[in-house]
């Protein structure tokens, strides 16, 4: 049986500029599926994610995976591979009257 | 001299444990309930969440208790010496803190209780603040200035904590707890171990309007008035520099029978914690018949991330 971790990295957080979601450690597995949900949504606004990662959660860098457009409603979910042992997830709004409240969810498998 | 089966009985396990080398290091009470290493999972620890009510809306949580992060599977990765790696193999259970002053991080594991007696729980713990790097980064904090010998980080670690979510007997809820509270939030050395003397404030109290606190309230005891030191200070091994990890031996012996506390150790200090007040709240609480929860948590005062460490923990009782 695989193991596998989804994790609560942001459950109502304001996106009203740019938010980094804490550094996850994710050594363990090899597949890693974001899912951002807008709670409170602003569909006028305009959302890039991107998806970072680090050798030492100090430093972050972007991945080669190609950053998300959405607008800020609904559910947006992306995948990431081959990524070093740290990962963060960067969102980034434009264009909104109000900020949306947004859940993020790491969902992480061996 | 005639040896009795009840001897045969107690050195024949003394012989296994010894012999293995997963709970040799360990010290378990007849009945092993839990033998969580972290190299196979997460074996059911995680983030404590809040009540919410029938809809799951965000804002009927409460505001100090929304955010206590979920836990992760850590290699113990540093910036100067890569993977350090666990005590057992590579993986350590790591709750990390945002870098906000008074955030707190949690796991937590719920079990409830098939009998009342003593209970117990080991882990092999580190604590950590997280490191900086860059020539922004302050070179002292508080008591702490490097020295070569002495690191800034140590000050930037405030407490972590120990405690339970006891309930039974027809509602009869109460916890245990243990902090040790390394440093005040100016890098004041402290290193002292603290019990509260209050239960801790509850989502129905905050729903009935008794009390609503803000975001990074410190949620086991909110009123620092309300902590009390025990002992003397504790000096423990946090070795100079925030990316090397020494592994501390914590046990602690509560008896569910009567409501009490009993022993907590860390490494080399055993401390009799049968003084330790254990209030109860005075309401009754449903839905928690034999309640048997026990949390780890880990909170910052600086604003530096703060990490506690687990690399295995073991829960075991004598019913």
């Amino acid at each position: 049986m695989r193991q596998t971790q989804t994790a609560v990295l942001e459950r109502g957080a304001v996106l009203d500029a740019e938010l980094a979601t804490e550094p996850f450690e994710a050594a363990w597995a090899s597949e890693a599926r974001w899912f951002v949900e807008f709670l409170e949504p602003a569909p006028e606004g305009s959302v890039v994610l991107r998806t970072q990662i680090s050798a030492d959660g100090l430093t972050w860098v972007d991945h080669e995976s190609p950053a998300i457009q959405c607008s800020a409603s609904g559910i947006v979910t992306t995948s990431v591979h081959d990524f070093g042992h740290w990962l963060r997830l960067v969102a980034l709004i434009d264009g909104a009257t109000a900020a949306p409240l947004v859940r993020v969810y790491l969902a992480l498998k061996e | 001299m005639a040896t009795t089966t009840t001897e045969v009985g107690r050195d024949l396990r003394s012989a296994i444990l010894s012999s293995d080398p997963q709970l040799s290091k360990f010290n378990p009470l007849p009945r092993i309930l839990a033998h969580d290493d972290f190299n196979t999972g997460l074996h059911g620890w995680v983030e404590l969440g809040g009540n919410y009510d029938g809809r799951g809306d965000f804002h009927s949580l409460d505001r100090h208790f929304r955010d206590f992060r979920p836990p992760q599977l850590s290699t113990c990765d540093f910036f100067d010496v890569g993977t350090h790696g666990a005590m057992s193999g590579t993986y350590a259970l790591k709750l990390a803190t945002r870098p906000y002053p008074g955030h707190t991080a949690t796991a937590i594991r719920r079990l409830t209780m098939s009998g009342r007696g003593l209970l117990q729980i080991e882990a092999y713990i580190a604590y950590k603040a997280e490191a900086t790097v860059g020539d922004e980064a302050d070179n002292a904090f508080g008591d702490m200035e490097w020295d070569g010998n002495r690191h800034p980080s140590e000050a930037q670690f405030g407490a972590f904590t120990v405690a339970t979510d006891l309930c039974g007997d027809g509602g009869l809820r109460y916890h245990t707890v243990a902090r040790y509270q390394n440093a005040d939030e100016d890098g004041n050395m402290l290193r002292r171990w603290r019990y509260p003397i209050v239960p801790e404030p509850t989502p129905r109290e905050h729903f009935e309007g008794k009390v609503d606190y803000p975001y990074a309230t410190d949620f086991t005891a909110p009123n620092p008035d309300d902590w009390r030191d025990f002992g003397d200070e504790q000096e423990l091994c946090m070795n100079e520099v925030p990316t090397k990890v020494n592994w501390h031996y914590l046990r602690w012996v509560i008896d569910t029978e009567k409501r009490q506390n009993v022993e907590l150790q860390l490494n080399d200090r055993i401390m009799d914690w049968s003084s330790v007040p254990v209030p109860p709240y005075e309401e009754r609480y449903g839905s928690l018949e034999n309640l048997l929860n026990f949390y780890f948590s880990v909170r910052t005062l600086s604003g530096q991330r703060n990490f506690l460490y687990l690399d295995s923990v073991v829960i075991s009782a004598d019913w």
